[in-house]
């Protein structure tokens, strides 16, 4: 049987994450938000230096429109492994959240609400520099924003569900370098995946960021809107479904 | 209504019968406590009763509700102070306090600076939980506790590891709350702390009640004059 979220209980815990990055953002959380613009200069100058364009788009652009994508993967991951597996295990204040109300599916769906809206900060605050380029060609990158935080949903759902079930905090470096890491290199930011062989786009159909970065470069340099609602639908139907993981393995930890 | 009622409660880790078919009820507007040397199953009987354990058998009702049915409604009745501290340290004290309405779903109006009063951390307020001592964290615990205006209060040891001072703070809270009728269920391994706060006593050793009455009663039964006596007579000399 599935336990569904209560919204409410959801948005105490959203809130609770939220307090606390009202504070943080402008301290320890800064450098993150730079970290996109670091590989626009390096690889969309740099490289672009070498590249004028990719399949007629100035190389440029291509990145850095495939980059908002990464960026709200990287947020949405930092959230949902190592400040959940903290408050999990080590702050225990999930044990505390449990002693109220609140159940473990309700904890699941906040963290990955919040974790979402983290991603959707970073994403769209280099959505903004991207801008400042001169970049966005078209207008329905005014709308990216919401695409964005179902990209950064699907992926805190994957580092939630990673969460719950390990043992000990050291397996996320098996889960940034085995999965994170590829996602990046592999789901089209950096290069355009159609001229590589077919297995390729088996790998690409199976990463949330292919989708995401579909997406994003959709909007930025004008999309086609059919082939954005079919990457949208493939992000909810897998965020929906891996709910399931992280709700079940979270209340077998906390309700032992 | 009884604010407990626990019957053939029983629950297993592994192969380790951590409570082992225990029976007990808790009176409105009582401190009951469960009196025990470590593993003998108190903190796991609390944890079934606020819903961080499951339970593998039995029937256990809490003010009238069924603990496994009605989750939710019997942990927006309850306030519970945990054997170790687990505020937010992401929060302020104050934000503590208040991000728990938020959890229980109440107003954030007056009740917050109440309680930081009469947990005498008025001043403290705008602190981290780690900048206070140990006595302050637990007085802050019980505040949290009291965040819904429970009916019922379930203290895991709730003085272990404080000085003489700091514990006769809790004591002198927990008295004020058994005053406006407050139902207490505490666990302990201080005798004296049982003999002061608690009209009942259950004592548990390896899973079961071994001993249930006034301390009172206790004594006479076992031909005791102290707690201490009962809890010796009943358990055996010998240390581990």
């Amino acid at each position: 049987m599935i336990a569904l979220p209560s919204p409410r209980a959801a948005a105490a815990v959203w809130r609770r994450d939220l307090r606390v990055f009202s504070r943080a953002w402008r301290g320890t959380l800064l450098p993150q938000f730079l970290d996109p613009v670091i590989y626009l200069l390096a690889m969309g100058f740099g490289l672009g230096a070498y590249l004028a364009e990719v399949n007629g788009i100035p190389y440029e652009r291509f990145i850095a429109s495939g980059l908002v994508a990464s960026a709200a993967m990287w947020a949405a991951s930092f959230e949902s492994t190592w400040n959940v597996y903290w408050k999990m295990e080590e702050a225990r204040l999930y044990d505390a959240m449990i002693a109220t109300p609140l159940e473990p599916q309700d904890i699941v769906a906040g963290e990955a609400a919040w974790a979402a809206t983290r991603a959707t900060v970073y994403g769209t605050s280099f959505l903004v520099i991207v801008g400042l380029f001169g970049f966005i060609a078209s207008p329905w990158a005014i709308a990216l924003p919401l695409f964005v935080a179902l990209g950064g949903l699907c992926f805190s759902m994957c580092g939630l569900a990673f969460s719950s079930l390990i043992p000990k905090m050291d397996y996320y470096s098996y889960y940034f370098t085995l999965f994170i890491t590829p996602l990046f290199l592999f789901s089209g930011v950096f290069y355009p995946l159609d001229r590589l062989p077919d297995w390729v786009s088996i790998i690409a159909f199976l990463s949330p960021l292919h989708h995401l970065v579909e997406i994003t470069r959709g909007m930025i340099l004008g999309p086609e809107l059919l082939s954005v609602l079919g990457h949208s639908a493939w992000l909810a139907v897998v965020t929906s479904l891996l709910f399931l993981v992280p709700a079940r393995a979270m209340r077998r930890r906390l309700v032992a | 209504m009884s604010a407990v009622v626990a019957r053939s409660l029983r629950k297993r880790y592994g192969s380790l019968l951590a409570v082992d078919g225990i029976d007990f009820q808790v009176e409105p507007g009582e401190c009951f406590g469960f009196l025990g040397p470590n593993g003998a199953g108190k903190t796991t009987t609390m944890k079934m009763i606020y819903g961080l354990a499951s339970m593998d058998e039995g029937d256990l009702s809490v003010l009238g509700l069924d603990v496994r049915t009605q989750r939710r409604e019997v942990k927006a009745r309850l306030g519970v102070v945990p054997q170790e501290s687990n505020l937010d340290n992401d929060l302020t004290v104050r934000e503590n306090l208040e991000l728990q309405a938020v959890y229980h779903r109440i107003p954030v109006d007056g009740r917050v600076d109440r309680l930081l009063e009469s947990a005498l951390l008025s001043s403290r307020g705008d602190d981290r939980p780690r900048m206070l001592s140990g006595g302050m964290k637990r007085r802050l615990l019980i505040a949290r506790a009291l965040v819904n205006d429970p009916g019922l209060i379930v203290l895991d040891e709730p003085t272990t590891g404080l000085d003489p001072q700091a514990r006769l703070a809790i004591w002198e809270q927990l008295d004020e709350l058994r005053e406006r009728g407050v139902t207490l269920l505490l666990t302990t391994h201080y005798m004296e702390e049982a003999d002061r706060l608690c009209d009942r006593l259950a004592i548990m050793t390896s899973g079961r009640i071994v001993a249930l009455g006034t301390p009172s009663e206790l004594r006479e039964r076992y031909g005791q004059e102290t707690l201490e006596g009962v809890f010796l007579a009943i358990t055996g000399r010998e240390f581990e």
